[in-house]
């Protein structure tokens, strides 16, 4: 409101706004990247904290496992009703155990487990760094000399990282027994010929490149929820704007990061 | 909650691979049948005698010998096939998947486990066949020029009785 300056509102001068916003988005993206770079830095140099990696480890990792089987179980069986009634229009519903077997591992599984991740992991991520900054607890750590990148990001990035492909694992194999489930409770396939069809079919990079994905998101989740909690300004409500931001902005990147895998892996 | 979850996955997985290895198949006995065209058949396939399935089709491999297609068939253990009845691979569909359709034979044997059905009758090449309609005239057609195909009204009239 100040830089309209001479009373002209905002609004009439287009040049200036675009000028601001992609100036302001630019800095942005630097400084994520700069952010991602001192990141990785700190995983890779002393000092490390196991204790503290440990600690995400279980809080990332094991606590997310309840949601990440939802997510899966349902999406597996509504995925087998789906491809079964499109199927039968061709008359194809034969291929529903491979097709569901393809979808879950090679998409649904990694994406859904990251979004799950993102809500619940980056949030939590973000809102506890982001109250750290608001309390000035960061510089108090600094003044201690102890880097609250080696301290605070670094072991929710390896967490993250080493957590996310395991629970697409789990997704994987979750999500293929939810469709296995409603494949034979409700449409009358043979539980046996089911699970053999998805055995035979399946490859191993079928499950490793959706592994692949799932570690790269299980950063973007990480990085995410420590950059915006990092930046986090003006106390309770920047904590909150932090956790939002680092939601949003996690998801959006997830999907940018998968079509963008995707197009590497299916070229190859 | 989360031990709970792992306890499933890790009990699926098991029987995924149980069921789905390639060791013993629970409840259901292998028979073998060479095909000189196996088409789009793919392991996963159904196996019917008269329109109701049977088993499924497990494995398909190539004879290196005779350079025959071997289909191995997974059968339910409650039917019994003569050992004389004949395999056939069929279509759904015009455009959907094929399956393996028996039809039994005569004899007073039944097929064992591991045996082979010796009458086949390979996957029929669609456009192989559509293309043999389509120029019946084979190396004449090909090689004359267009206007032979434009022939008097006389020879249009006798072409279907050749068909």
């Amino acid at each position: 409101m100040v830089a309209a300056s001479g009373g002209v509102p905002a609004f009439f001068r287009p040049a200036r706004v675009i000028g601001r916003s992609t100036l302001a988005a630019l800095r942005m993206v630097g400084g994520v990247a700069v952010f991602a770079v001192r990141g990785v830095v700190a995983c890779f140099t002393p000092r490390w904290f196991p204790i503290q990696l440990l600690r995400q480890l279980i809080a990332i990792g094991f606590f997310s496992l309840p949601v990440v089987g939802l997510t899966a179980v349902f999406t597996g069986a509504a995925l087998a009703l789906n491809i079964y009634t499109g199927g039968g229009r061709f008359n194809a519903e034969q291929v529903m155990p491979q097709i569901v077997a393809l979808g879950i591992t090679r998409e649904l599984g990694p994406v859904l487990a990251a979004l799950m991740l993102a809500g619940r992991v980056s949030a939590a991520i973000a809102a506890e760094i982001g109250a750290m900054r608001a309390t000035e607890q960061i510089d108090a750590m600094r003044t201690l000399s102890t880097d609250p990148f080696r301290y605070l990001v670094a072991p929710r990035l390896t967490a993250a990282v080493l957590a996310l492909p395991l629970l697409t694992a789990v997704a994987d194999i979750i999500g293929v027994a939810g469709g296995w489930l409603v494949a034979v409770r409700i449409l009358d396939f043979n539980p046996t010929v089911y699970v053999r069809n998805t055995v035979s079919f399946i490859q191993g990079w079928d499950i490793g490149s959706g592994l692949i994905k799932a570690a790269v998101f299980g950063f973007i989740v990480a990085l995410m929820g420590c950059y915006h909690g990092y930046n986090a300004k003006g106390g309770a409500r920047g904590v909150g704007r932090a956790t939002t931001h680092a939601v949003v902005s996690s998801a959006i990147l997830i999907f940018a990061s998968d079509y963008l895998l995707t197009t590497l892996f299916t070229a190859a | 909650m989360g031990l709970v979850v792992l306890a499933l996955a890790a009990g699926f997985l098991g029987y995924s691979l149980t069921v789905g290895g390639v060791g013993g198949k629970p409840g259901g006995y292998d028979v073998t049948a060479k095909f000189g065209q196996v088409g789009s058949l793919a392991p996963g396939a159904s196996v019917s005698v008269a329109g109701v399935k049977v088993g499924t089709v497990s494995q398909i491999t190539l004879d290196p010998k005779s350079y025959l297609a071997v289909a191995k068939l997974t059968l339910d253990p409650t039917v019994k096939l003569p050992a004389d009845s004949t395999a056939k691979i069929t279509s759904d569909s015009l455009l959907g998947g094929v399956h393996v359709a028996i039809a039994p034979g005569g004899s007073t044997e039944d097929l064992k486990a591991g045996g082979e059905i010796e009458n086949t009758q390979g996957a029929v090449d669609l456009f192989g066949l559509i293309g043999s309609v389509m120029r019946p005239q084979g190396d004449a057609a090909a090689s004359g020029d267009a206007a032979s195909a434009k022939t008097p009204a006389a020879d249009a009239t006798v072409a279907p009785d050749s068909y």
